[in-house]
């Protein structure tokens, strides 16, 4: 069985899982599918601009509970729209930011890289 | 919705926005719009705060009736540019 239901993750992994992932990584990235296999356009456009600059970006594929996932991102970003990049905890944007911070030549610093 | 409830929505949450929505994919999508947003109110906030600014006048139909927006933000000055 390759098929996740919702129901195997709890509302309270989903919300522990958004915080830890926020607090332990440098750079990190909730989007629609993986790296290799982005699901939604906009999470496609974001994980590609953060790999120009860096490799080391930890994902989270919010697909498996997506209503969990936005309620649990909600506090940090004060949005429920995914994509969303945070680093060193705090929130950067979604694609459309990225996308913008890259046009003015400041992603890179932005990122850490 | 279509581009015109999109837009009406952020005129009514901008303060003094000029708005123009589009459907980037096709012209009869309804849930995946782009949008360009001029306001005064966008002066000296960060881009993260300029598109909360629109998300919060989109308010629930986000997610919810609306998958996606494209957003471009400019305050009157950078538009001029």
């Amino acid at each position: 069985m390759t098929f996740e239901p919702e129901s195997d993750l709890s509302a309270d992994e989903v919300h522990d899982r958004v915080d830890e992932t926020i607090a332990d990584n440098e750079v990190a990235l909730f989007m629609k599918g993986s790296p290799m296999m982005p699901q939604c356009g906009y999470s496609r456009k974001a994980i590609a601009l953060i790999q120009q600059h860096r490799d080391d970006v930890a994902t989270v594929d919010v697909l498996p509970a997506l209503d969990t996932y936005r309620e649990a991102l909600e506090p940090h970003s004060g949005r429920e729209t995914i994509p969303q990049t945070f680093v060193d905890g705090e929130f950067v944007g979604g694609s459309d930011i990225l996308a913008k911070l890259d046009e003015r030549g400041e992603l890179a610093a932005k990122l850490g890289a | 919705m279509d581009t015109d409830a999109v837009a009406a929505l952020i005129r009514e949450g901008v303060p003094d926005a000029r708005v123009e929505v589009t459907t980037p994919r096709h012209p009869d999508d309804d849930d995946h719009f782009a949008a360009t947003v001029v306001s005064p109110a966008f002066e000296d906030e960060s881009l993260v705060d300029q598109h909360q600014l629109v998300y919060d006048a989109l308010g629930d139909h986000l997610t919810r009736d609306i998958h996606a927006i494209e957003l471009t933000t400019y305050t009157p000055a950078e538009y001029e540019e």
